[in-house]
């Protein structure tokens, strides 16, 4: 049974939606999961939460940008619209995330979003909030995005089940651009069911997405399992250890297990953030503080100097992309770095979906622990780059995949990413689902519970 | 001398180019949406119709035809550029390679590119407004080689494109707009956004001169991009160093490749093709049926189905004279009683046309004239008689008596001679 049936099912008590909507607040002036918090007077129903990348018409939509501030869109996203025609849902609000997306851990948005298990570690981005939401309310689905991992790695952070499709399965229509080409709506929940659930509404065809596109998703499983060599190697020891526990698992519940080396998939770090940073760098340079959003009011400045002085609301990590990203398309360097990407691209998801031919990629989300603040503060942007390893791969390709918890180390959850090819969407949920019969979710806060 | 040309084509379809707004709406500001004024969160989607336009377009033009086009970024900042990046082509666009005959020469088409064109900007004294219905308009822009090498040709070159666009449905007239490249040197100079057909042959004859004087005295000229100023009738410095344009071209990843495979392109037309080859079979004046043809479907339709049937020179009569005095469009059942008339010697004056028009039977024995025998009859007096052309400069009444004398001559409709009169006064004396 997956959770709106169960919340459907149960009777509420007549302030069940004031209460939930005061503990929500209350917990979130300490946790930043939420930007935006709807009245409770517009919570009747089943309630979602949404990336606060995707616009809701009449809700304030910034994308976590100081250069979007007070924006609000006149129109909803295609999945928002696909969600509000089912008529049995509520948006609960819009969730934190990294700046335009631009993070692993969270921590470029203005209001530090903290991990629910523990407070003094982060909770993963750049879909930050949309995971703390997750783990936090009893009966609850976020709408997250992921462009090179930001849906698997904060679900693996806060413990719940993260879910990002194949590239082109949902309409990206009304979603804040980071890098067209890689960003993908997808799906947080605590089990696999709501994820199956939320997936049939959001995804299908729209004419308002050309890269969106109408295919019937399989439910191919071969039970194979296939480890990749470059991608365990790095991971830390005690995650490993943890991980092959894992794996064993697997073995005994029928699965064959086999070892594969790919070489090449390290190339993937590289590939994907210069074709992001390409793309954000052009998705950037309409904030220009002229019709929406920041307003630079000196309007009597010079077109460049006005653009320029708008453009310092940027914070740090978008103004590191822009720079990058507009460097690695110019003309004199574009074959070195952004064509010679494109390629890459191309050659891996030949090599990977030989792979995923062959069975199901699993891995750990991150190679490292979930870190402390004080810990992030000394990595480098390069160190923070490399840790997306092991989520980059799928992101790039556009292959589906599924992040879900596996363990609770020192209180804290891990969390392992199953990788299959295009279109056989259905079969890594499915897995998950498999894998909830030997393994209890165990949330912190369960809000709204009836 | 090398010119070369940047045409921009606003194409006619229903829709912008990338959304659903109207493309050509006159109220500022009334056909915008999320699309077309780059809100964050909207992404393109093409029209068809544009693409099947540029197709048309490229064929005509000769163009090689891929089986894939794409679109490209690209970006720069400027405020009527709501994404602050334009939509556009560059290593895949619609056509490329191509050529146009003009004058027995031919010009080669370098490529063929479907674009978006800005919001317009209306600048004011102490303010700016911006009109967002032209962003997203679609456009289509012609490259070519640099093989123009004189004004002339550059006239021949735009009408001919100007007819080839006209018969592909795609009416330019005055809208059309180029950015004009012109040396005599080394040096490249362009002339950005020159509006309407004039102007351009204008602002060419300008920089040509200007560049010629810069040669004799032995003076540099620099590789630089202009503005026409039609007040000043003069090209002026745009103070724009166009070689360190960086646009940071990337694909256009809200878009896919598109096939142009399965577009089947409209067959065009070569009116001066036509023309030549009609004038030479039937004997008319090649350059009085170009400017018939050259932008009228109707007259081309019905030349076509009657040539061979009717003189072709009663044709064209029949059709000028409708031009002249007909107040409905041409139609090719009229033409052809007119037609009759003419072969049977009558002559069209507006009383006829009128009566043509509505249906009337014409009697056609009162209007039996020789119009070439009342021409040369004009002729001669005049010529017998040349102070009638001074005094005619300075006072019209001058000739009223060149009407009584032929009148003496042929017992006619006295409205004949002086239509005659004007004719010939105009077009032969060029008074």
């Amino acid at each position: 049974m997956n959770s709106y049936e169960e919340f459907s099912k149960k009777d509420k008590p007549t302030d069940y939606f004031i209460k939930l909507s005061e503990e929500l607040s209350k917990l979130n002036e300490e946790l930043n999961a939420f930007n935006v918090i709807s009245e409770s007077s517009k919570i009747n129903k089943f309630p979602i939460s949404v990336k606060d990348n995707l616009c809701i018409k009449d809700m304030e939509t910034t994308a976590s940008s100081k250069i979007l501030k007070s924006y609000i869109p006149p129109f909803d996203a295609t999945v928002v619209s696909k969600i509000r025609g089912k008529n049995n849902f509520s948006f609960l609000g819009k969730t934190n995330m990294d700046e335009f997306g631009f993070g692993s851990f969270g921590v470029n948005s203005e209001k530090c979003p903290k991990n629910p298990f523990n407070t003094s570690y982060v909770s993963g981005g750049s879909s930050s909030g949309s995971a703390i939401a997750t783990s936090i309310l009893k009966y609850h689905i976020s709408i997250a995005e992921s462009t090179g991992g930001s849906i698997s790695t904060p679900s693996a952070f806060c413990g719940v089940v993260g879910f990002t499709p194949t590239y082109g399965s949902v309409s990206r229509y009304g979603l804040i651009d980071y890098s067209n080409s890689l960003d993908k709506i997808g799906i947080m929940a605590r089990n696999s069911n709501d994820i199956r659930f939320m997936y049939d509404i959001i995804k299908g065809k729209d004419s308002y997405d050309t890269t969106c596109v109408d295919v019937k998703c399989n439910n191919e499983n071969n039970k194979t399992i296939i480890l990749i060599d470059e991608l365990i190697k790095g991971i830390n020891p005690e995650i490993e250890k943890s991980f092959l526990e894992l794996v064993d698992n697997f073995s005994k519940m029928g699965y064959k297990i086999k070892h594969k080396s790919l070489p090449f998939i390290e190339k993937a770090i590289a590939s994907y953030y210069i074709i992001a940073m390409a793309e954000a760098s052009t998705n950037l340079a309409k904030y220009t503080g002229f019709k929406y959003g920041f307003k630079n009011e000196n309007i009597s400045e010079k077109y460049n100097e006005f653009f320029t002085t708008s453009r310092s609301n940027f914070g740090k990590e978008a103004k590191r992309r822009l720079v990058l990203g507009t460097f690695v398309r110019s003309a004199s360097v574009k074959d070195m770095y952004y064509s010679k990407a494109l390629k890459t691209r191309t050659l891996l998801i030949n090599e990977l979906s030989k792979v995923l031919n062959e069975g199901f990629i699993l891995s750990p989300v991150m190679p490292i622990k979930t870190p402390k603040f004080d810990e992030i503060n000394k990595f480098s942007p390069l160190e923070v780059y490399k840790t997306d390893i092991l989520t980059i791969p799928p992101n790039l390709c556009g292959f589906p995949h599924i992040a879900f918890p596996y363990k609770y180390l020192n209180g804290m959850p891990l969390g392992a990413q199953l990788i299959t090819k295009h279109w056989n969407d259905y079969a890594i949920i499915d897995i998950v689902f498999e894998w909830e019969n030997n393994f209890k979710y165990n949330f912190k806060y369960n809000l709204g519970s009836l | 001398m090398k010119i070369g040309l940047e045409v921009h084509v606003g194409l006619p379809t229903k829709t912008k180019l990338f959304c659903r707004c109207k493309a050509y709406a006159t109220e500022p500001n009334t056909a915008i949406c999320p699309i077309c004024t780059g809100l964050p969160g909207a992404k393109p989607m093409l029209n068809k119709k544009a693409l099947e336009l540029s197709v048309d377009i490229s064929n005509a033009l000769n163009c090689t035809i891929e089986k894939e086009t794409s679109f490209v970024r690209k970006v720069y900042f400027y405020p009527d550029l709501p994404k602050s990046f334009q939509i556009t082509q560059k290593d895949m666009p619609v056509g490329h390679s191509g050529t146009l005959k003009i004058n027995n020469k031919v010009i080669g088409i370098r490529r063929i590119q479907l674009e978006e064109d800005p919001a317009k900007i209306l600048r004011e004294d102490n303010y700016t407004l911006i009109d967002y219905n032209r962003s997203g308009q679609p456009l289509v822009e012609i490259v070519t080689e640099p093989d123009i090498t004189s004004e002339d040709e550059l006239r021949v070159f735009m009408n001919e494109l100007k007819s080839i666009l006209y018969y592909l449905g795609v009416d330019v007239d005055q809208d059309i707009k180029a950015d004009l490249n012109i040396s005599l040197s080394d040096s490249r100079v362009e002339i950005k956004n020159v509006t309407g057909l004039k102007n351009l042959i204008d602002a060419a004859k300008y920089e040509i001169q200007r560049q010629e004087k810069l040669i004799k005295e032995k003076q540099k000229i620099s590789q630089e991009t202009r503005s026409y100023s039609e007040a000043k009738l003069s090209t002026i410095s745009s103070r724009e160093k166009e070689s360190d344009e960086e646009y940071g071209f990337i694909f256009e990843p809200d878009l896919t490749t598109y096939s142009l495979q399965s577009i089947k392109p409209k067959e065009p037309v070569y009116v001066s093709e036509i023309a030549k080859e009609y004038s030479k079979k039937y004997h008319v004046n090649e350059s009085q049926l170009l400017e018939i043809i050259s932008f009228d479907k109707t007259s081309l339709k019905i030349i076509q189905s009657f040539a061979g049937k009717y003189e072709m020179k009663s044709i064209l009569n029949a059709i000028l004279s409708f031009k002249r005095y007909g107040k409905s469009e041409l139609k090719e059942k009229f033409i052809e009683k007119a037609i009759k008339l003419i072969e049977k010697g009558s002559y069209l004056d507006g009383e006829v046309i009128s009566a043509l028009e509505k249906g009337k039977e014409i009697n056609i024995n009162n209007n039996v004239v020789n119009t070439d025998e009342i021409d040369s009859e004009i002729r001669s007096i005049i010529n017998k008689n040349k102070q009638l052309l001074e005094d005619y400069k300075t006072n019209k009444k001058a000739m009223n008596s060149v009407i009584g004398m032929v009148l003496k001559k042929f017992k006619t409709n006295p409205r004949i001679i002086s239509e005659r009169l004007e004719y010939i006064l105009s077009n032969e004396f060029k008074v």
